[in-house]
């Protein structure tokens, strides 16, 4: 076999990243691991789907109608949801919100951790850039936890459909925008993973220090924010920080906090291809 | 003369204060075999992992083909085996040698034959669809090396290549390289010298993370010196009769039945044959003649 002429650096980048990222969905379909991930997740949302997203839709659709209804859920601070056009999507939110993230931490642990200890990624680099495999790995894990949420919001809209066919604009109209935010909200902890997975030596590890980064430094900043009320800033370096505010706010408005996961993406992303770029295989 | 592949320049590299190598400058040119050979944390894997971009050097300057190591420029051209390396064990063997060669820019197709090409090549095309993790460590080994002949790079750097092969295996890997050298240029660090010895015309040597050595080794020309193996060991009725030939300066009897004749090589420029005849005379049979020093007397004799 030949040897293939070498193409223009930026389109080899392109060309690299897109195989690494189709190799990464293959990983979902094919492997063990990823497979096992699949029925968790089906298992999980066929569970909210049953019985939180149609019974407390259910609930949501009662209280529209009269006035006890309503002061209950804004009692519980749950009168958002009645700002929503679908109740179910409405309920699917509200989980979806930490839902994901959760699943996100779990999924997206491994970007190259394990790939580096084995010595899996001196095959690879031989072949492709480092910047390549970061960001592919990146990319493809975000390929798949997009088909993730596309898929279980379509199973919530035939739950919907399946109630009231006259639903469908007003409930395709929740998928879409629910579908981008729920990206927007993934990217900055599917980044995070980049980076801890470019720093630390397995997935294991990589969790525990999302967990603490999610929890303990959370709880950390807010702390130093309310007592040094000019570091608040601060706070906006964890991700999901704006996830409460999001919950308080329906469909296509959610895209006003969109700056907020998109600044951190990119200085996770950053940060994360200096320490793959540094560290030795 | 073609520019040289490799160049490196007063190259250190440093581990939490240690130096592992200590400002070692050589080039290499294109062509034959060459050997890296060193006692164990000599630097020989550091130097390999420099070159093939999986470290980098605390100080000097490093080009291959022109290039800094890790630079889009060698992909497909730079291969390695790298040491402990193993492929991930969530995928097929051809599944991932595939995805290897798409990356040097191969189609689909054409990736998928040239991992089974290379499969075959190490005599593994059984094991083609098996999981990394089903093979025994020396097939994994075997595997690794298949990775580094993937599209025909201009240059191999295979780090300890037939550690934990069997006879076999090993042979089959040297008879690879020799025919591959043609177009290939391997750097082959490896305990085994004998092997060495075999397959490259080049040696560097290095210890303590230094550049002891760089030689070419003699091809036809007489270095005054002749190694001989004996099949059995007449003992010091040799030594002696050795000793008296013309010519000879002096000679040393290195293992038991090995001998390292030193001759006057402008007095006795036919002395490999009458060697011979003083052997055949005598009724002693031997194992293997050799012109020059083995690579082991060269590097550790001190001589």
């Amino acid at each position: 076999m030949s040897a293939v002429s070498p193409a223009p650096t930026h389109r080899l980048f392109i060309s690299h990243l897109w195989i690494i990222a189709g190799f990464e969905l293959t990983r979902l379909f094919s492997t063990r691991r990823g497979l096992l991930y699949l029925i968790t997740f089906a298992v999980i949302w066929y569970f909210i789907l049953f019985y939180p997203i149609s019974m407390a839709a259910g609930a949501v659709q009662n209280s529209e109608h009269n006035e006890q209804g309503l002061a209950f859920f804004d009692m519980l601070g749950l009168s958002s949801l009645l700002l929503w056009k679908v109740p179910e999507f409405a309920v699917y939110w509200r989980f979806a919100l930490y839902l994901f993230p959760l699943l996100c931490i779990f999924l997206t642990a491994d970007q190259t951790s394990s790939d580096r200890e084995k010595g899996t990624l001196r095959f690879l680099t031989l072949r492709c850039s480092r910047d390549s495999i970061f960001f592919g790995r990146f990319a493809g894990l975000m390929l798949i936890q997009g088909i993730l949420i596309i898929t279980s919001l379509l199973s919530t809209m035939a739950l919907v459909l399946w109630r009231d066919l006259s639903l469908f604009g007003a409930a395709l109209n929740s998928v879409l925008a629910i579908s981008v935010n729920l990206i927007f909200i993934l990217l900055p902890f599917t980044a995070m993973m980049a980076l801890l997975s470019a720093a630390v030596r397995s997935a294991r590890q990589a969790t525990v220090w999302a967990i603490l980064t999610w929890t303990l430094l959370a709880a950390l900043l807010k702390g130093v924010a309310t007592l040094l009320p000019s570091l608040f800033f601060l706070q906006y370096l964890v991700p999901g920080m704006q996830l409460p505010a999001l919950a308080q706010i329906p469909e296509w408005q959610t895209l006003q906090l969109a700056y907020i996961p998109l600044m951190q993406t990119a200085l996770l992303l950053l940060a994360g291809r200096r320490v793959m770029a540094w560290r030795a295989l | 003369m073609s520019s040289p592949i490799i160049q490196c320049q007063q190259l250190s590299k440093q581990f939490s204060g240690k130096l592992a190598l200590d400002n070692i400058s050589f080039e290499i040119q294109a062509g034959q075999p060459v050997a890296l050979v060193g006692p164990n944390g000599a630097g020989k894997t550091t130097l390999l992992s420099i070159l093939s971009g999986y470290l980098r050097a605390s100080a000097g300057t490093v080009r291959l083909f022109g290039h800094k190591p890790g630079s889009s420029a060698l992909f497909g051209r730079l291969s390695a085996l790298p040491q402990d390396a193993q492929l991930d064990n969530n995928f097929s063997i051809s599944k991932q040698l595939s995805l290897y060669a798409r990356l040097q820019g191969m189609t689909r197709q054409q990736a998928s034959s040239e991992a089974w090409r290379v499969l075959e090549l190490m005599q593994l095309r059984d094991a083609g669809n098996e999981q990394p993790a089903a093979l025994s460590h020396g097939m994994g080994k075997r595997v690794a090396i298949a990775q580094a002949l993937i599209g025909q790079p201009n240059l191999v750097l295979l780090d300890e290549p037939t550690a934990g092969l069997d006879p076999t295996n090993a042979r089959n890997i040297r008879q690879i390289v020799t025919e591959l050298s043609v177009d290939t240029t391997f750097i082959i660090s490896s305990h085994n010298l004998a092997e060495l010895e075999r397959l490259c015309s080049t040696v560097l040597h290095l210890d303590k993370g230094q550049l002891q050595i760089q030689t070419a080794q003699p091809d036809n020309q007489s270095s005054g010196y002749l190694t001989v193996h004996m099949l059995d060991s007449p003992g010091i009725e040799l030594l002696s009769s050795l000793q008296q030939m013309p010519g000879v300066l002096k000679v040393k009897q290195q293992h038991n039945n090995e001998y390292i004749i030193h001759y006057d090589a402008q007095r006795s420029a036919d002395f490999d044959q009458q060697l011979l005849a003083c052997l055949a005379s005598k009724g002693w049979n031997y194992r293997q003649l050799i012109k020059g020093k083995t690579l082991e007397e060269k590097l550790f004799s001190g001589a």
